[in-house]
């Protein structure tokens, strides 16, 4: 008689192979909603700094141009992170003796420069520019997010690849006036999709090539 | 507890033992013709005969593996089809988008994929795998089944069955043993 | 059924395919008594699992410092990007061929010598398979964002790129190891019932005080794993036919893995990989590969798990045979890359050929022609069939050979790029060595494994196959 198992067990047996298949099915999805939260992607996280620098306060309170500090922007594929230098030229008069500046005051006398924490950091397989964005009208605010409302800086989006090719496969629907590039509060005067197509026109974006693996890809 | 006679287990069947593939076969065929329908062999391998001794038709097994291949198939180049066509069209050395010819591989591989799963799985479940406990293991020296046993079990679900008369047809096909198998609702005592 | 079935086994109908005496129960005996460990394993299965141990360590920090470093540890670099992984997933995925090959197509083709190793041919499938699926798991660099390259809605925003040898080679694998793993379970299914009911009966037979915790643990681990397995004449009924259409599915599976493999070379436009010849001669080159791996395990354990009875000498010499004619396939192979290069009046392919044969690399080319195609020549000589020694030795040449052939296939084409200003070298570095050895960890500790726990030789197919040799007295009475 190898009756080794109670008659209980066939229900234990075919439950367990469908709780197998269920959990699996769980576990993968998520899987997929763990990877897409803020905990990973970190949007929406603010991050301490060694100061804690609010853009609110210089960009929204004293009215400071992004390119004050960010000088390369323009120019380069980096920003640029300003040196203590570009700190000292208001903070030579004012806040003197803030002991919340101690930091950059130290800097300052050591030379030794501060050190920020990266809050947008793509991977190194990635080639980014920031002047060619700059320069066919992709406003600050529609990847960093609205830089003056932020005490810490956070990361508004997830700078995944998924996100940059929203608007590299129609960027039409993002792109604004060059001169407008570096306002927070612009909003089109007409419907955006008038103007995103002008503006593909004049300032000569191939909306084709935009999404060749080598633009981003080198 | 007060009640004696509903722990005495109810009868699942008559089992007889044979010894060789061929007695089986034959006892099979006997029973057959005898009209018991409710019945079913037991062999350490597939015995050839056995099926046609007990009538057995259809498995069921190969349209599902077709619906399973055909499925598969279909999956694997909707998958294609819809990713390179529709969602997200790529241009590759000027190709069409619907090239075709280079969806035939996976298209394959997946049919092949979907086919072998259902053919498997499709058995294991037609068979009501999965079943560890089955009332036929209390049947005495069962474990020779995957050894070197053949049986025959008549159950008592057949309308012609009688425990006296099955007994005896069972003794008179040249069986090395018969004896009667019961529903068990209690394994610890085994 | 066809009339006329000429089988192997009646060209030597002196060596039968199994041997005299056996019945039923000394079958089963013979392989389960193997699992059923009432004796401590012999020297050999633990000289197997402490080799394969320790490899298997060496595995692990090779995988663990290339987690840390990166690729750059290995000798690839431009224009040699595609080194030891693709050579060594090559040459592990064809071994993972005979599997197959010795339980589906032989099966079609009635080939009952078949019976007693393919179960042993499929578990090294299985575990070839995964030895070759690491390394280009390991290749692609960030292993832990492998699902990119999986057709799954993830956020890159992008798709598998279907139109690539390489996406169609990601399916073909995996489609592969899942086939052959669903084909060898089934055919576990009713050797896993036996070990349930050997388990119970040591059980139950001794003395209550006496009984071993280790066999009702066993008892369970193979009855969940048999699911219920009860041998039914309704169950075999069904069992067969889906057996035989696993078989009828993996056939063409099996012959489409490495025609996609050979794929990955093929549709590239670089001299000595852009050859139609290249399918036919890869599926060829898997089956010799794969012969000679299961020549060099099965010659051993026969022998140290006295399974003469079982495993004759036919089944050493057919496999033997099917070795030769998949390297004197392997062979024209040969013969036709080198026609193509002078035939196709194309510089670059002509170069390529004479680099191959004259180059840097011309000791590789060389040793390779000594392994595949000369030694192998001596399998004309049935003396050499039938020479346990000799045998083992020829195929573990014919392994090295067709490793050879890879790096030949893979390093030569690649060193010379079109422009000689992109000229380069490769060698495999320490860590190249260390991942190729260890996977021979991953493979002997998982063989070693499957040696002690399951049963080695498909016991039901061997019943089977001993009722049809037996003289049947019912016979007449069977018939209708």
């Amino acid at each position: 008689m190898p009756q080794v198992f109670s008659p209980a067990m066939n229900a234990v047996a075919r439950s367990s192979i469908i709780a197998a298949v269920f959990l699996a099915g769980a576990a993968t999805i998520a899987f997929g909603a763990l990877y897409r939260s803020s905990f990973v992607t970190q949007v929406n996280n603010p991050r301490p700094q060694t100061v804690p620098f609010s853009h609110r306060q210089h960009v929204a309170g004293l009215g400071i141009d992004c390119r004050y500090c960010h000088t390369s922007v323009e120019d380069a594929p980096f920003a640029g992170i300003p040196p203590t230098e570009t700190c000292m030229t208001c903070h030579s008069q004012v806040w003197t003796d803030a002991p919340i500046l101690e930091p950059v005051r130290r800097s300052w006398d050591t030379g030794k420069p501060l050190e920020w924490v990266r809050v947008h950091d793509l991977p190194e397989f990635v080639y980014f520019d920031h002047s060619i964005h700059v320069a066919k009208g992709v406003g600050c605010v529609t990847c960093h997010g609205r830089v003056d409302q932020m005490p810490l800086t956070w990361k508004a989006n997830t700078l995944r690849m998924s996100w940059c090719l929203e608007c590299h496969r129609a960027p039409e629907k993002f792109i604004r006036p060059r001169d407008q590039v570096f306002s927070m509060e612009w909003q089109p005067d007409e419907p955006q999709e008038t103007l995103g197509a002008r503006l593909l026109e004049e300032y000569d974006i191939k909306v084709g090539q935009l999404t060749n693996c080598s633009v981003c890809h080198r | 507890m007060t009640a004696a006679v509903e722990t005495s287990p109810r009868v699942y069947g008559v089992i007889a033992e044979y010894d060789d593939p061929e007695h089986l076969v034959a006892a099979a065929r006997a029973a057959h013709e005898a009209g018991y329908r409710k019945l079913d062999a037991y062999s350490p391998f597939p015995v050839h005969g056995l099926s046609e001794a007990l009538d057995l038709r259809r498995t069921g097994v190969p349209s599902i593996v077709l619906i399973g291949g055909l499925v598969g198939a279909a999956a694997g180049f909707g998958l294609q089809h819809f990713t390179a066509v529709i969602n997200y069209p790529l241009n590759i050395g000027g190709r069409a988008d619907l090239s075709w010819p280079a969806f035939i591989p996976i298209t394959f591989e997946i049919a092949i994929l979907c086919a072998g799963f259902a053919a498997a799985f499709g058995m294991i479940l037609l068979n009501g795998l999965p079943r560890p406990h089955h009332p036929v293991f209390n049947a005495d020296g069962f474990d020779r089944v995957t050894r070197d046993g053949f049986f025959l079990c008549i159950e008592a679900e057949d309308p012609k069955f009688d425990p006296e008369s099955v007994h005896a047809f069972l003794q008179s096909t040249d069986a090395k043993s018969v004896s009667t198998v019961e529903h068990s609702y209690d394994v610890a005592q085994s | 059924m066809a009339t006329v079935t000429r089988r192997l086994d009646d060209i030597s109908p002196k060596e039968p395919v199994i041997a005299p005496g056996q019945t039923y129960g000394s079958i089963t005996d013979l392989v389960n008594d193997v699992v059923d460990q009432t004796e401590r394993p012999p020297r050999f299965w633990l000289a197997v699992f402490g080799i394969g141990s320790l490899l298997l360590m060496l595995l692990l920090n090779a995988v663990g410092y290339l987690l840390i470093r990166g690729p750059g540890i290995w000798g690839i670099n431009i224009p040699v990007a595609w080194g030891f992984a693709i050579i060594n997933f090559v040459w592990w995925v064809g071994i993972g061929h005979a599997g197959t090959l010795i339980s589906a197509i032989l099966l079609l083709l009635r080939q009952e010598w078949r019976t007693s190793i393919n179960r042993f041919a499929e578990a090294m499938t299985l575990f070839a398979l995964m030895c070759a699926g690491m390394f280009p798991l390991l290749h692609v660099g960030r292993p832990w964002v492998v699902f990119f390259m999986f057709p799954i809605p993830s956020t890159t925003g992008m798709w598998p790129q279907f139109r690539s040898p390489l996406m169609w080679d990601v399916f073909a694998i995996n489609s592969y190891m899942l086939v052959s793993a669903v084909f060898w379970y089934v055919g576990l299914l009713p050797d896993l019932a036996t070990l349930r009911d050997r388990a119970w009966r040591r059980w139950n037979d001794a003395p209550p005080p006496e009984r071993k915790l280790a066999d009702r643990i066993r008892q369970i681990a193979y009855g969940m794993a048999a699911i219920g397995w009860r041998g039914s004449a309704r169950h075999w009924h069904r069992y067969e036919m889906t057996y035989l259409l696993l078989a009828g599915l993996a056939t063409p599976l099996v012959v489409s893995v490495h025609t996609i493999v050979s794929f990955d070379f093929a549709v590239s436009v670089l001299p000595g990989w852009h050859a139609t010849v290249f399918p036919p001669y890869f599926v060829a080159g898997a089956i010799y590969c794969g012969f000679a791996m299961v020549l060099v395990l099965m010659i051993p354990i026969r022998k140290v798990y006295r399974l003469e009875g079982l495993v004759t000498m036919n089944h050493i010499e057919n496999m033997a045979k099917v070795m030769l004619v998949a390297g004197l396939i392997v062979f024209y192979g040969y013969l036709m890359e080198l026609f193509f290069a002078w035939y196709s009046g194309n510089t670059y392919e002509r170069f390529m050929m004479q680099n191959r044969l004259t180059g840097p690399y011309w000791p590789a080319y060389w040793a390779l022609i000594l392994c595949n195609v000369l030694i192998p020549q001596l399998l004309w000589l049935k003396r050499v069939r039938t020479n346990l020694v000799v045998l083992f030795i020829v195929a573990i040449f014919v392994n090295i050979g067709m490793w050879l052939e890879r790096y030949v296939i893979v390093v030569v084409s690649l060193h010379r790029d079109f422009l000689p200003t992109s000229w380069g070298a490769y060698h495999g570095t320490f860590w190249d060595w260390a991942l190729y050895l260890g996977t021979f960890g991953l493979f002997l500790v998982n063989m070693a494994l499957f040696l002690r726990f399951l049963p080695m030789i498909n016991v039901f197919e061997m019943k089977h196959l001993l009722h049809s040799k037996m003289p049947q007295p019912a016979k007449g009475e069977e018939s209708r």
